[in-house]
């Protein structure tokens, strides 16, 4: 006879299999919370995935960062959510898909849920293959950087992408019309994109840049955006 | 006695009988439970429709009107303290109490310039409406971008937070205005589709001008994001493409921009 905790990870394993699996009726009990334990299990997948992929990136700078990024990671998906919360909730209402601000947060956080699952079977093989790029302190350290940056970038993107479009289905069901249900979820893709790049920024480091301490965050994390730093970048290769 | 006196429909409009014959038509009915504040907030997000049947059916629809104010005010004004918050942490603490007069009171002024322009559009388009409907429409336009804004606060208040920049700055505060007031414009249109309107055309140009007015007005009412020596600045007569673009091209020489790390 299986213990209870055993039980409880199958149930998590099962419910982990049916979310990717985009099953719509497990999606639409989330979203409603019929289920009472989906929001702890959405937060266990979110901080799990997340933390266990952030662990993954800083694991090459030593313990410090892996443990830094590990609480990082998850923070800005709730963060993200925590900012954009309301105004979710107003675009969805806005654009016609009938869903308020308490369905918008089960939704994105059910979505998210998909991609800390993603993230953390992905993070073995991440692991594998940033081992296999060059170290932070040898002599090709600064391209080992920029590929190092690359692949964590396009993992987590892939990653996001995919878990929301798991979800895209599922919202053009649950949305008064699936019309709506799609404007509703390019609205909340945007913006999530766009201030979780802004949050990222402000809870840098996460990839140590050479010659750069490794830190917490930085000590003036709130000097300057992510946009005013890719213009910089921008400036800086084709100057005016 | 007072509440059916404002209740009662004393001329049910003529575009009532097609109401369940066109999709878009769909949410024109009276509010249910009431005239009261969060219900109205409620309304303006899910059916604002229902709100502009209320004003056009109802003798006295003052007090919707009213309401509506209310909510653009208290939405206009937090949403400009916010705005506010980057000047204090930068410059000076005048624009915490200064800007957000700005942006309400650049609304205000905004939307009463247009007023009349909405009406005579609206009736060159073919929309059967009071003025008083005309001027309910106006105003759930500014509570609905109202509303909007308080939705982008928190956003707001990050890279306000965060943004050396005040071009910057600027231009992301632009870009939400203007998502806002296309919601507003969108709820014009639909409204003046149900009204009865035949074409869409002239709207859209009311539309147009009513964004380029509030444009104007960031720039008539400046500074309302970053310093200036003066308060307001009404000697100097500027275009806003003009005043941004010098803005812009002020803070590309300066080298503020922080860097990747």
């Amino acid at each position: 006879m299986p213990s209870e905790g055993m039980s409880y990870f199958h149930s998590l394993f099962h419910s982990a299999g049916a979310l990717c699996r985009g099953d719509k009726q497990l999606l639409a009990l989330w979203v409603t919370k019929t289920r009472s334990d989906s929001f702890l299990l959405c937060l266990i997948f979110i901080t799990t995935g997340c933390a266990v992929y952030g662990a993954v990136i800083g694991c090459r700078q030593g313990w410090e960062m892996t443990c830094y990024v590990a609480l990082k990671l998850p923070a800005i998906i709730f963060l993200t959510l925590l900012v954009n919360g309301l105004l979710n909730g107003f675009l969805g209402l806005v654009l016609g898909s009938e869903i308020g601000i308490r369905h918008s947060f089960r939704f994105l956080l059910t979505g998210f849920s998909v991609m800390g699952v993603i993230l953390l079977v992905i993070s073995p093989v991440v692991l594998f293959l940033s081992f296999n790029l060059p170290a932070p302190g040898s002599e090709e350290a600064v391209s080992g950087h920029a590929a190092t940056l690359l692949l964590h970038i396009t993992v987590i993107a892939v990653a996001g992408i995919l878990a929301h479009f798991r979800l895209l289905s599922c919202l053009r069901q649950f949305a008064a019309t699936p019309r709506a249900g799609t404007h509703t979820f390019l609205a909340w893709l945007l913006g999530n994109l766009f201030v979780g790049a802004q949050i990222s920024w402000n809870l840098r480091p996460f990839f140590v840049s050479p010659g750069l301490d490794i830190e917490f965050v930085r000590p003036d994390p709130f000097n300057g955006n992510f946009y005013e730093a890719a213009f910089s970048a921008l400036q800086s290769l084709f100057p005016l | 006695m007072k509440e059916e006196e404002q209740t009662q429909a004393y001329n049910t409009p003529l575009i009532t009988r097609h109401e369940h014959a066109n999709p878009l038509f769909k949410g024109f009915e009276p509010i249910q439970g009431g005239c009261n504040l969060t219900n109205l907030i409620s309304f303006l997000l899910k059916k604002p429709l229902a709100i502009i049947h209320d004003i056009e059916t109802q003798r006295k629809p003052g007090r919707i009107i009213f309401s509506l104010i209310m909510v653009s005010a208290a939405c206009l004004l937090v949403f400009g303290f916010v705005v506010g918050t980057f000047s204090s942490d930068k410059i000076d603490d005048t624009q915490l109490w200064a800007a957000p007069l700005k942006i309400f009171g650049g609304m205000i002024l905004s939307s009463l310039l247009c007023l009349p322009s909405l009406y005579i559009f609206s009736c060159l388009a073919g929309v059967q409406a009071r003025f008083q409907t005309i001027a309910g429409l106006l105003c759930s336009l500014v509570a609905l971008c109202g509303l909007l804004l308080i939705g982008l606060t928190p956003v707001v208040w990050l890279f306000s937070a965060s943004s050396n920049s005040a071009s910057f700055l600027g231009g992301l505060l632009i870009m939400l205005w203007t998502v806002c007031v296309g919601f507003g414009c969108a709820l014009v249109m639909r409204a003046g589709r149900v009204l009865g309107m035949k074409n869409l055309s002239h709207i859209i140009i009311w539309c147009v001008v009513f964004l380029v007015v509030t444009l104007q007005m960031t720039t008539t009412l400046r500074p309302i994001v970053g310093k200036d020596e003066r308060l307001l600045n009404f000697g100097e007569k500027k275009f806003f493409l003009q005043h941004w673009g010098e803005q812009v091209f002020q803070d590309l020489r300066s080298e503020k921009s922080p860097r990747f790390q």
